[in-house]
């Protein structure tokens, strides 16, 4: 699959440049593993129904007598019927079904939209795992989602999916989503997952907000079961159900033209134990555009002994049209002192940028419950194409 | 005091006006609304609209001083005459837009260019039009519901314009996408390519995204700034929430490839993981937290480990919760692991 993929890509680039056909590589070399990334993307039309795209990446290790490894993350071809009212994709993508999670998939994906703003999706396929295996035999996943568009991007729906590995059943999941615009400055949207197999919610989330001015408020809470979410075929999954659940509302005021201040509190529950997650952030714009922006931020989160108590200031400033210097600074102070008192962490980096070159250069320092002290180095170097 | 408090943020302000944006300057706005009430129309200044194509239709120093024949400087008009930002959203329109000022002229529109750019009056910050304005003539609603939208937009991948109102990337959207993203699944790919998924939802995903752009400290990212000393105490306070993109057995192949616990030289477990009492049994009460975590390490053979004590007549005891039910039958895994041929 790897080697067909990667010698798709020319095919992908080659069909592709009837259209302004977009290349880009991406390498990056640290000195933390793996030693190196080269990550090759390429995306373009056919003709205005019809796309491709592909991203495949190859890392290389420090250690000697390593293998370099690599893999694809996405080659998919779209295609598109002349009145729209058909979408297919077909190849290694990634399939978002209304309430259902995403799935990596190796497959192909309809999607009709049908009289009376009803639309109807389908996918199905073999659910990509790392590496080259053998084991894959029977392992598939299909599913479908049916719903109703309301207003200009929400709609309602109720989908369905069913996952086998090695022909067993691993999971098979009912989802149920809904989001609208209710006006002009209030949206919703709500999603809820149940377990078929082991009969139980999986997972449900709602949010709610509203703009008025310069505030926009979010209501948000939601629900998670994690014994609802590993495969069936898991022992794991038989322990029962403790789910966790967050419920909180973020509050963002522009306070000036290029002053953003946001209030995040949220309540947390994992099984009997009560936490809290506190942020509060300010957002400075340096112009306009924000291509210059410092950005500070206090954070209180966790439950029981695991919450942690941390501060965060990034900073990007463009010194010239190509130039751009930025450094992120964190420091954690965590409850349980076990594995160090406090964390730091910093990064500075500086970007160039001309033409169709990017190139970056970053110092990243840190202490950690990994490392009493660490330092890295890590450069990247991109160039990007564009076809005639 | 308080007075004393007042007085020093104001000004604080007033010495911040310009960075915070609250000071605008005021040579950058150009006095539209000056011009038209001396009867000047649009077109005399910006002239060529009936011919929608090259460049932009802003009017060059030679028209400006037809008129104003004594310029007070000899640099040109609109280096400071005219907002920076203004013109570069009319070059981003012209890069991005299908559209034709001549097919406008010799429509309803005739003569009325107000109907269009209703904020020229206010300034120059709402040169472009609103979408909405568009629609206000243009019967689009077929495109949109198909999400046809190079009906009007080049590609709105490279155009990165975020939406103004429903979808409004605003607030936490990271957090938030996840409850909006999964009834407009459709909408998110007009801008979105295949790739932006999987960066962080993908199985074989090389390396977190927020790695790719370390130039870029200010971007949203999931994993962002010191994730890895973290991430331990961020799993437990929302367990389940790795799975949604990392697979079962994330957690130890990374342990295992960095080195760090997981190995079998020593336990990743504190002191009381597993006892025989109950003050001496953290396990359990982790495990039914995040079994995901469990799994990472003891699934698949692994989970034999369990089941030498939690079986039928073991001294684990039973490990379903009371009530608990499946539709798995007993002849299936996991289930004749502790109960061979299907006994109860």
């Amino acid at each position: 699959m790897k080697r067909a993929a990667l010698a798709a890509i020319p095919l992908v680039a080659a069909s592709a440049a009837a259209e302004p056909l977009r290349l880009r590589g991406d390498a990056l070399a640290t000195t933390a593993s793996p030693a190196g990334l080269l990550v090759l993307n390429a995306d373009g039309k056919l003709e205005e129904r019809l796309s491709a795209e592909a991203v495949v990446w190859m890392a290389g290790s420090r250690t000697p007598g390593e293998d370099t490894t690599g893999d694809v993350l996405v080659i998919a071809v779209r295609g598109r019927s002349r009145d729209g009212k058909t979408n297919a994709r077909l190849g290694r993508f990634v399939s978002t079904m209304g309430a259902l999670r995403p799935v990596h998939v190796d497959g192909g994906s309809v999607r009709l939209r049908l009289p009376h703003r009803f639309d109807a999706e389908a996918v199905a396929g073999v659910p990509v795992v790392l590496g080259l295996g053998t084991g894959r035999a029977w392992d598939w996943v299909a599913g479908g989602r049916v719903s109703r568009r309301i207003g200009f991007g929400g709609s309602v729906g109720v989908a369905y999916a069913q996952r086998r590995d090695r022909g067993v059943r691993a999971s098979e999941e009912l989802g149920a989503d809904v989001g609208a615009e209710l006006n002009k400055r209030t949206d919703v949207g709500a999603r809820a997952a149940y377990d078929l197999v082991g009969e139980g919610l999986a997972e449900i989330m709602v949010s709610a907000s509203h703009r008025r001015g310069a505030l926009r408020a979010e209501a948000y809470a939601s629900q998670r079961s994690p014994s609802h979410l590993v495969p069936a075929t898991s022992l794991f999954s038989v322990i029962g159900d403790v789910p966790a659940q967050r419920a909180g509302g973020v509050l963002t005021w522009r306070a000036a033209p290029r002053l953003d201040v946001i209030g995040d509190l949220a309540a947390l529950r994992v099984d009997d134990d009560l936490g809290t997650d506190l942020t509060a952030r300010g957002r400075l714009r340096l112009d306009d555009k924000g291509a210059g922006q410092i950005t500070g931020e206090l954070r209180r989160s966790g439950v029981d002994d695991h919450a942690w108590t941390g501060a965060r200031l990034a900073v990007r400033v463009p010194v010239s049209r190509q130039i751009t210097l930025s450094s992120e600074i964190e420091l954690i102070v965590p409850d349980d002192d076990r594995r160090g008192a406090a964390w730091p962490w910093g990064l500075a980096a500086a970007s160039w940028r001309c033409a169709d070159w990017e190139a970056a250069i970053a110092v990243e320092a840190s202490a950690s419950p990994e490392y009493t002290r660490r330092l890295d180095g890590l450069f990247q170097l991109s160039r990007r194409w564009e076809g005639p | 005091m308080t007075r004393a408090i007042w007085i020093a943020i104001l000004v604080a302000l007033a010495a911040c006006a310009g960075v915070l944006g609250l000071k605008r300057g005021g040579s950058d706005l150009f006095p539209h609304r000056a011009h038209v009430t001396k009867g000047v129309s649009c077109t005399r200044c910006h002239a060529g609209m009936e011919k929608d194509t090259g460049p932009l239709h802003l009017p060059d120093d030679a028209t400006c001083v037809s008129c104003h024949d004594k310029p007070h400087d000899t640099r040109p008009c609109l280096g400071c005459h005219a907002p920076k930002d203004a013109i570069a959203q009319l070059v981003e329109s012209r890069d991005h837009l299908k559209f034709d000022h001549g097919k406008h002229l010799t429509g309803a529109a005739t003569g009325n260019c107000m109907r269009c750019h209703k904020g020229v009056a206010e300034g120059d910050a709402a040169m472009r039009p609103a979408m909405a304005t568009c629609f206000n003539c243009h019967a689009h609603g077929e495109s949109r519901d198909a999400r046809r939208c190079e009906t009007c937009h080049k590609n709105l991948a490279e155009e990165g314009t975020l939406p103004a109102s429903h979808l409004a990337h605003d607030g936490n959207w990271m957090r938030e996408h996840g409850a909006r993203a999964a009834s407009s699944g459709d909408l998110c790919s007009t801008c979105h390519k295949e790739s932006f998924c999987a960066d962080c939802h993908g199985v074989t995903a090389p390396v977190i995204p927020a790695k790719l752009r370390l130039m870029d400290p200010l971007a949203s990212s999931v994993h962002r700034a010191n994730f890895s000393a973290r991430h331990a105490l961020e799993a437990r306070a929302q367990p389940g929430l790795c799975t949604t993109c990392h697979q079962q057995d994330r957690c130890v192949s990374c342990h295992l490839a960095r080195g760090v616990a997981g190995d079998t030289a020593g336990s990743p477990h504190p002191r009381g993981w597993v006892g025989l009492t109950s003050s001496e049994n953290l396990h359990g009460r982790e495990a039914r937290r995040d079994p995901a975590a469990c799994a990472s390490c003891h699934g698949g053979a692994g989970e034999q480990l369990c089941v030498s004590c939690h079986k039928v007549g073991g001294v684990g005891g039973n490990p379903h919760p009371a009530g608990w039910s499946s539709r798995q039958p007993l002849s299936s895994l996991p289930c004749r692991m502790c109960h061979p041929n299907g006994a109860r």
